[in-house]
């Protein structure tokens, strides 16, 4: 895998929608006609920048960065409040919502066209980077 | 605990499942039958939230394809006015 | 009864279909009236908090309420008169009876263009009146328009795409989702919305239904099970769950009072919602001058609304006698095809081609 982030897209239908091939600056997506093929990424291409990840209408898109020290930093689109802050300690979730234990929040941002939705980056032990695509989110009972 | 029967299927109504099915039994097989004898969709809504409902049960009833139930028919209004809107007269536009 | 007349085009219904044709004819030089009953026009659009699938020129990426506002502000610049808060209750070739406020009066137009939406269908099961049983969209009327929560914890029956959709809605409000029942073995809505609700940790249960709602004055508690393939509750698979409110996302129907009023003629198409009036590709009924578009002509998406009412604003402009280039026609069915692709689209635009050919029928016949 390569060591550095880009983005991991997880569209596994054929529905009409690009957005992620317009948003991204590298040329790096490719949807093409019509549009519901499936977007394929040129990881070469990918800078990491996140634009497709705030695009993404179904918020289908990640990033992974693997580093060289057995940890990994996922980036995920976040739009629930309250917001985690940078320095958190949260609950790592699977594609099923189901606990990975913890992670550090890393970062959170919101790249242009983001339109509020947030991108969150969390760091954890790289053997968990395939499985990490959320956070728990806090109980709504506060 | 209710029974299927007590469901009510006309709001506006309160008609319940059991009055259209024995509307249905006694030969009543088609939504302008059912709202004619039970006035089932004859209310303030005009049917906007029960007439599927009874077209489905007519089809399980009688063995028809959802699609050969053919609706009642429609009348104005389609939604609920007062009469004295209608009365008044106080304007005259035209473009 | 007031009399208007009106040398141009009355839309009725200002969601998406209705404002993309009103904006559309008076684009093209059309005096265009737009009826509509609520306090603001945008329909369904305004609560569509998320962002929109398709293509730049579909909007995507846009949040639906972001593209109402856009469209309302257009249609004002167009010069499109808008009469909100206003119910029409009757309709007589291109004569509607309307009722603004207090006020009724009619309107006589050129012509007509149908854009009523859809109505959430009802599921009965014992309890289903209970308060605390809502239409999914009544939930999300609630949460994004009112800015106020149904309940804390929440059953949703329904996983297509209005289903998942409202229940991450809902969650974003605040709410808990206690899960998701469909009756069919699989989802029919998009694995990338219900991807959203799993990974926030939202049960999903396909093959299970609703059996029963209980509470004193409201919703308490409901009772689920498994389902057969004949849509039979399994003994022993049932569970209850706290909910103080349900959820029924259990799909749409054509609203098409109007267009049965006025005597066009229907095919009944389970998979757009039921009865929709035969209409050409260029959106008109089997009557002249009297369109359909979005949802009432069969059920679909907001995207594709706006694109059927670009193309009834074209074809109703055109036929009261602006000037409409053909290439924008292209476009516009262009544009709508694009959108009825793949393993969601294929089956619409089957049935879509099945109803235009009807109505070419009809024509013939008649």
């Amino acid at each position: 895998m390569s060591r550095r982030r880009i983005a991991v897209i997880e569209c596994p239908e054929e529905i009409p929608c690009n957005p992620c091939e317009t948003a991204c600056p590298q040329d790096a997506i490719k949807v093409g006609q019509p549009i519901t093929h499936r977007p394929h990424l040129d990881a070469q291409r990918c800078m990491g920048c996140g634009l497709c990840v705030a695009a993404c209408p179904g918020l289908a898109i990640f990033m992974v960065d693997i580093k060289d020290n057995d940890q990994a930093e996922v980036t995920f689109p976040y739009e629930f409040l309250p917001l985690p802050e940078p320095g958190d300690t949260v609950t790592a979730v699977n594609r099923e919502g189901i606990s990975l234990g913890t992670a550090q929040v890393k970062a959170r941002w919101q790249p242009k066209g983001a339109d509020g939705t947030y991108l969150v980056t969390i760091a954890l032990p790289a053997a968990l980077a395939a499985e990490a695509r959320g956070i728990r989110r806090p109980s709504c009972d506060n | 605990m209710t029974t299927d029967d007590d469901i009510i299927i006309c709001r506006c109504e309160e008609v319940t499942k059991g009055e259209i099915l024995r509307a249905i039994k006694a030969g009543a097989t088609t939504p302008q039958a059912v709202k004619r004898f039970t006035r089932a969709g004859m209310g303030l809504c005009q049917g906007r939230t029960c007439r599927r409902l009874i077209a489905q049960i007519i089809a399980q009833e009688t063995g028809q394809s959802i699609a050969d139930i053919v609706p009642s028919t429609y009348r104005p209004p389609t939604r609920p006015l007062t009469v004295a809107s209608l009365r008044r007269d106080n304007r005259e536009v035209d473009r | 009864m007031a009399q208007r007349s009106l040398k141009g085009i009355a839309v009725v219904g200002g969601g998406p279909a209705g404002l993309m044709a009103a904006l559309t004819a008076a684009r093209h030089g059309a005096a265009v009236v737009l009826v509509d009953e609520n306090a603001e026009p945008g329909g369904q659009l305004r609560k569509q908090i998320h962002k929109f699938f398709g293509s730049k020129a579909h909007r995507a990426g846009v949040r639906g309420y972001r593209i109402a506002q856009e469209l309302i502000s257009d249609c004002t610049a167009a010069g499109v008169e808008l009469l909100g808060q206003s119910v029409v209750f009757s309709l007589r070739e291109c004569t509607l009876d309307l009722l603004q406020k207090d006020d009724a009066f009619n309107l006589k137009a050129d012509a007509i263009i149908l854009a009523t939406g859809a109505s959430e269908n009802a599921l009965a099961f014992p309890g289903c009146t209970l308060p605390g049983v809502m239409g999914a969209g009544a939930a999300q009327t609630f949460v994004n328009l009112h800015r106020v929560l149904p309940g804390r914890r929440v059953l949703m029956v329904g996983g297509g795409n209005v289903g998942l959709i409202v229940a991450y809605q809902l969650l974003q409000a605040g709410a808990e989702v206690v899960g998701v029942v469909e009756a069919l073995p699989y989802l029919s809505g998009y694995q990338v919305h219900a991807a959203k609700i799993k990974r926030a940790g939202v049960p999903i249960w396909t093959s299970h239904t609703v059996l029963e709602a209980r509470g004193d004055q409201e919703v308490q508690e409901v009772t689920i099970a498994a389902i057969d393939d004949h849509f039979h509750p399994l003994p022993g698979s049932e569970r209850t769950l706290a909910v103080d409110t349900v959820c029924l996302a259990v799909g749409l129907t054509p609203l098409a009072e109007l267009a049965w009023q006025a005597g066009c003629r229907f095919c009944y198409q389970g998979a757009l919602g039921g009865y929709v009036p035969l209409h050409s590709d260029n959106m008109e009924t089997t009557l002249p001058h009297v369109y359909v578009a979005g949802d009432i002509a069969g059920v679909e998406e907001a995207s594709t609304a706006l694109e059927e009412g670009a193309i009834a604003g074209l074809a109703a402009a055109a036929a009261i006698g602006c000037p409409v280039p053909i290439a924008e026609f292209d476009a516009a069915q262009e544009r709508l095809v694009s959108l009825r692709k793949g393993p969601f689209g294929d089956i619409r635009q089957l049935v879509k081609s099945e109803i235009v050919k009807r109505w070419a029928d009809c024509r013939v016949v008649e």
